[in-house]
């Protein structure tokens, strides 16, 4: 099959997608709308979470990540009064920076060691922020963060507004993923997953790619924080905490990583589930009781992730004439 | 004993004779059947339902669950002419301050709630844009969210931990001879505050504090670690702050198997009986916290506010059980009688009209008593409601109400070294992020 | 001084008791299963939740409700094996999510059984010894002591000179070259599971009297467990030992001497100091992950 017609569809289809995104709001209720804002800047987190799981290393630090960038930006635009939009691009870079200095004790360790050293490291970092209360603000966390500013009479208070400006930072910032993943970066990323030994003996410096995917990702992890911090306007320790590290985890698990959709469709997915369709339903304390069980069923009967339905959707409605779906060349989880 | 279901049904029919159904009789002629059933006011509840924290928001749920079926069956809140039936929903926000945030959305736009109550916390700061742009009123259980922005946010019945000063005055008052004392906290939004406070109460008192205060994280499992530390400067006055249930009970276990001999002075001591049989009666005879029984027969003393608290805790304990029942579950009740009685006064629902019947002569009615609005050199602002509190010991067994005790009376005196020691800790609203 | 001292070390002891039962179970679990249970805590919860039904609910003798509570949740182990690890078994990210999903329910079920408040236990003793002038050990903290000694010789004694305990150390150093040697892979993984979650179900019931129950206790104990695993050197069973007591030490002197919240930061940077000198851990092999 031809590379140009795939080209195309993707681009057709991304297109209609990028259409049914512009038109979402107006279909949802305020309240879900804000679940909307909250969903694409989890989508970000998650998409850039993959950049990072692609050299083969899973880290719990990712979502203390995005907390770097929160309280960075926050700060930057709080106390020193930096433009909210300037400041976001700080955040988000002081993330990054972030990455680069863990990378160095960080990428001694590999598999479970790299997992919970990942942890630890942003345990020191959220423990930093509760000791210091200036100018972390302590437990509490920082209050009254700037929001971002009117653009006429556009108020970003209105989750609509915010939805839509999300939608164009987090669009952009998922092509550049998405160009990265495919170019030469992308394709080392893949080979030290697979063959980390091998890819050294031919000349490439792991420990400088699997610092470039860390910082990369956490750059957009930050931004997703410094969006987060200007709409709600306060963040603190605890939202950033392991748990919802967790969360991270089982989006991108669940959803399955080895497309680049698939993170994104756990997520949604898995945010319909848990903040409207059991909320709608009236469970009430039972609520997580449903979701762990959704959680067992996806992985023992999906264990490729909800991304494998795709690829099964498409043979179905084609027909039995197209070959059967090549074995997911991005790999599988290690 | 052996008719629970006629026995609840005498207290409602008793209720009757209280605040929202006298008014109603009063000021209406009408048969209550052409009013009344169909009208409906509702009440947002936006606190932690499931997850760590929702210890502090479920019962809480449950106890308001008991109040609006009393008001209910009593006929309603009159306003406008019109009997309203109170319906409470509720809101999970898993103390995470964006749920916050999209649950105020849903009450306030798709609900049409008219009052929302809040645990507060981390959980406020997500709902503060949002409840300032719609002008909802919203209640907290922690004053510490309080800044001089938060002009529609009160604090009408914890007014924690302002009121821990009064059992340290009591403590001093009775036992003049205790001089030394320690203290540990958990380290977090609660613990912070509460240890400024228990020291500007312990420097007033002219007690010592021998020891650096101590920290410990909410995970802790093991105590004795801390207890011996605590107890290795040899204090006579034992000060557990504002502990959270789960941690007063295994330090006060170990305070009593390191044979700690002095008084114990603590914000709670939730299911004590549970630590005298952990301890000994002894040990615990003497032990100073906040938090009365409420079938306590003391709380029926004509300055309580809170109506029949002795029936509103059997009903609790026979609807979800006494192992349920905790302060907050009769403290979001109690800002709901507080919000029905400025609603009628005010005759509206509407959340500014509310308010300001609510703070009318800057006094209000809190559960313990009448009550001064009050915390603008605090908080920044007068929006937390403070008045006596009671001190509360342990005497055979038996928690009893000592003394309420002004804690006004308490500030007019000693305000500068509060403020002292809230901004050492970085706990004045000016410090806080 | 030097009684502080003494009382310090005994109390680490007691952590050291805890910390390796815990910390062994997961060892044991992730050696046949190749999976990190983050429902282990919740085991750990479920174990003091026996206590307070049967021992507390229905006054069974102390000990009768503990031995109850070790084999129910050895049971939830083989539940967990049953109905999902067997079949995730080359998956460990699958793996990993579906032991959150467990944990979730099991939190629910305690809520909905027990309710969001804490659970009250009434001590099965208040008898102490004092080893030295002033220094206490109690023996509801005894119990926890011997009870590791015992377990952990015990299991020890297993792992060596048994059948059984040779072909499971056989699975858990390389699973398929096990299974060449026709060791029967599910029965060994259904023994490890039911030791491993019964290790954090007794350590559970042991402790009930002396924590304060509560569905969310798991986490207290899930994130001192990791660390000690790493610090271990993942699957070395000897190596988690090792570590437990090293983090019950460092953890209890520094509380004592400055603070909790400083120790807990202390434990988490010489974490991270052992794995930057030694990526696998003290006790790890150097090429395994």
């Amino acid at each position: 099959m031809s590379d140009s017609k795939t080209t195309i569809t993707v681009w057709i289809f991304a297109l209609t997608l990028l259409a049914g995104l512009l038109v979402l709001p107006q279909l949802l209720s305020y309240s879900q709308r804000e679940i909307a804002v909250f969903l694409i800047i989890n989508v970000l987190l998650v998409v850039s979470y993959r950049l990072m799981t692609l050299t083969g290393e899973w880290s719990l630090g990712h979502v203390v990540i995005m907390g770097v960038g929160a309280y960075a930006s926050a700060l930057f635009s709080k106390r020193l009064g930096v433009p909210v939009p300037l400041s976001m691009f700080l955040g988000a870079s002081t993330a990054g920076l972030t990455a680069v200095v863990l990378s160095f004790p960080l990428f001694r360790m590999k598999g479970f060691y790299f997992l919970i050293g990942s942890f630890a490291a942003g345990e020191v970092i959220r423990l930093i922020w509760k000791y210091f209360t200036f100018p972390f603000g302590g437990a509490k966390g920082l209050n009254l963060i700037p929001s971002f500013p009117d653009i006429g009479w556009i108020s970003f208070f209105d989750p609509v507004n915010y939805y839509y400006l999300c939608l164009i930072v987090v669009s952009v910032s998922l092509f550049i993923l998405y160009r990265v993943e495919r170019s030469r970066f992308g394709l080392t990323f893949h080979a030290l997953h697979w063959q980390d030994k091998l890819a050294e003996s031919v000349g490439v410096n792991t420990f400088r790619y699997r610092m470039l995917a860390f910082t990369l990702a956490s750059f957009f992890a930050g931004l997703s924080g410094a969006l987060y911090a200007h709409y709600i306007g306060t963040v603190n320790p605890t939202r950033f905490d392991v748990e919802e590290m967790v969360y991270v985890l089982i989006w991108a698990i669940v959803g399955g990583t080895a497309t680049f959709y698939g993170p994104i469709v756990g997520v949604v997915a898995l945010t319909i589930v848990n903040d409207v369709l059991l909320r709608a339903l009236g469970f009430d304390t039972i609520r997580p009781m449903i979701y762990g069980a959704v959680l067992i069923a996806s992985v023992l009967f999906m264990p490729d992730g909800l991304e494998s339905i795709f690829p099964k959707l498409k043979r179905l409605m084609m027909g039995r004439k197209t070959e059967p779906a090549t074995k997911s060349e991005a790999g599988e989880i290690p | 004993m052996n008719n629970p279901t006629r026995k609840r049904g005498m207290h409602r029919r008793d209720f009757l004779s209280s605040t929202a159904a006298i008014t109603l009789m009063a000021t209406t002629s009408w048969p209550k059947v052409v009013f009344g059933a169909e009208e409906t006011v509702k009440i947002g509840f936006l606190a932690p339902l499931t997850g760590p924290v929702s210890a502090w928001g479920k019962p809480g749920l449950d106890g308001c669950q008991i109040w609006a079926d009393w008001v209910n069956q009593a006929g309603g809140i009159m306003v406008g002419g019109q009997s309203h039936k109170v319906e409470f929903i509720g809101y999970d926000n898993e103390y995470d301050a964006g749920k916050a945030r999209t649950g105020a959305a849903k009450l306030i736009k798709e609900d049409g709630v008219k009052f929302i109550m809040m645990l507060g916390g981390d959980t406020w700061p997500g709902v503060q844009p949002l409840a300032a742009n719609e002008n909802m009123l919203v209640s907290t259980l922690l004053p510490s969210d309080l800044t001089p922005e938060t002009d529609m946010l009160i604090a009408p019945c914890e007014v924690h931990p302002i009121y821990n000063v009064t059992g340290v005055q009591w403590l001093a008052e009775n036992y003049p001879d205790k001089k030394r004392a320690v203290i540990c906290a958990q380290d977090d939004a609660l613990g912070k505050p509460s240890v400024a406070t228990y020291l500007a109460a312990f420097e007033a008192a002219g007690i010592e504090v021998v020891d650096e205060p101590l920290f410990f994280d909410p995970a802790t499992t093991d105590f004795a670690p801390v207890m011996t530390r605590l107890l290795s400067s040899d204090p006579d006055i034992l000060c557990l702050d504002t502990s959270y249930a789960d941690y007063v009970h295994p330090l006060c276990e170990q305070a009593f198997q390191q044979d700690f001999k002095g008084t114990i002075i603590s914000c709670t001591a939730d299911f004590y009986p549970k630590i005298i049989e952990k301890t000994s009666k002894e040990f615990m005879e003497g032990f100073i916290f906040q938090f009365p029984d409420f079938d306590d027969p003391a709380l029926n003393a004509d300055q309580v506010n809170f109506p029949r608290p002795n029936e509103f805790y059997a009903e609790y304990a026979n609807r979800y059980g006494e192992a349920e029942w905790g302060a907050v579950s009769w403290e979001y009740a109690s800002i709901m009688d507080l919000w029905a009685d400025a609603a009628i006064k005010a005759d509206s629902f509407e959340p500014a009209d509310v308010l300001t019947a609510m703070k009318d002569g800057g006094t209000g009615k809190h559960a313990f008593g009448d009550a001064d609005w009050w915390g603008e050199e605090l908080f920044g602002i007068n929006n937390a409601l403070v008045g006596d509190w009671p001190v509360v010991v342990i005497e055979d067994g038996k928690a009893v109400i000592k003394e309420y005790k002004s804690i006004p009376a308490w500030w007019a005196q000693h305000k500068d070294l509060l403020i002292k020691h809230f901004t050492d800790l970085g706990q004045m609203w000016n410090q806080r992020g | 001084m030097s009684e502080l001292i003494l009382q310090t070390i005994v109390n680490s002891i007691y952590a050291a008791s805890y910390m390796s039962l815990i910390a062994v179970g997961l060892v044991l679990i992730f050696g046949v299963m190749g999976v990190i249970n983050f429902a282990h805590g919740e085991l750990y919860m479920a174990g003091a939740y026996t206590v307070v039904a049967l021992y507390s609910g229905l006054n069974l003798p102390f000990f009768v409700a503990v031995v109850v509570g070790m084999v129910f949740v050895g049971l939830l182990g083989l539940v967990m094996e049953y109905a999902f690890f067997r079949a995730l078994r080359d998956n460990p990210l699958g793996g990993l999510i579906a032991s959150i999903g467990f944990l979730l329910i099991l939190q629910t079920v305690a809520v909905l059984g027990f309710g969001v408040r804490m659970a009250h236990i009434r001590p099965s003793t208040q008898e102490k010894i004092e080893l030295f002038d002033g220094v206490l050990l109690t023996h509801q903290r005894l119990y926890v002591i011997v009870a590791a000694i015992l377990l952990l010789t015990a299991l020890y004694i297993f792992l060596r000179k048994t059948k059984f305990g040779w072909a499971m150390r056989a699975c858990a150093q390389d699973t398929e070259a096990a299974a060449l040697q026709g060791i029967s892979l599910n029965q060994i993984t259904r023994i490890a599971m039911f030791i491993g979650a019964g290790l954090a179900g007794v350590v559970g019931a042991l402790t009930a009297p002396l924590v304060s129950p509560t569905p969310y206790m798991g986490h207290s104990i899930i994130v001192t467990a990791f660390i000690i695993i790493v610090v271990g050197g993942i699957g070395q069973l000897e190596g988690a030992v090792v570590a437990a007591i090293l983090y019950a030490f460092v953890h209890t002197f520094v509380t004592t001497f400055f603070d909790g919240v400083v120790a807990d930061m202390v434990g988490l940077v010489l974490m991270l100091l052992v794995l930057v000198v030694k990526p696998t851990g003290l006790f790890g092999a150097n090429d395994r992950v």
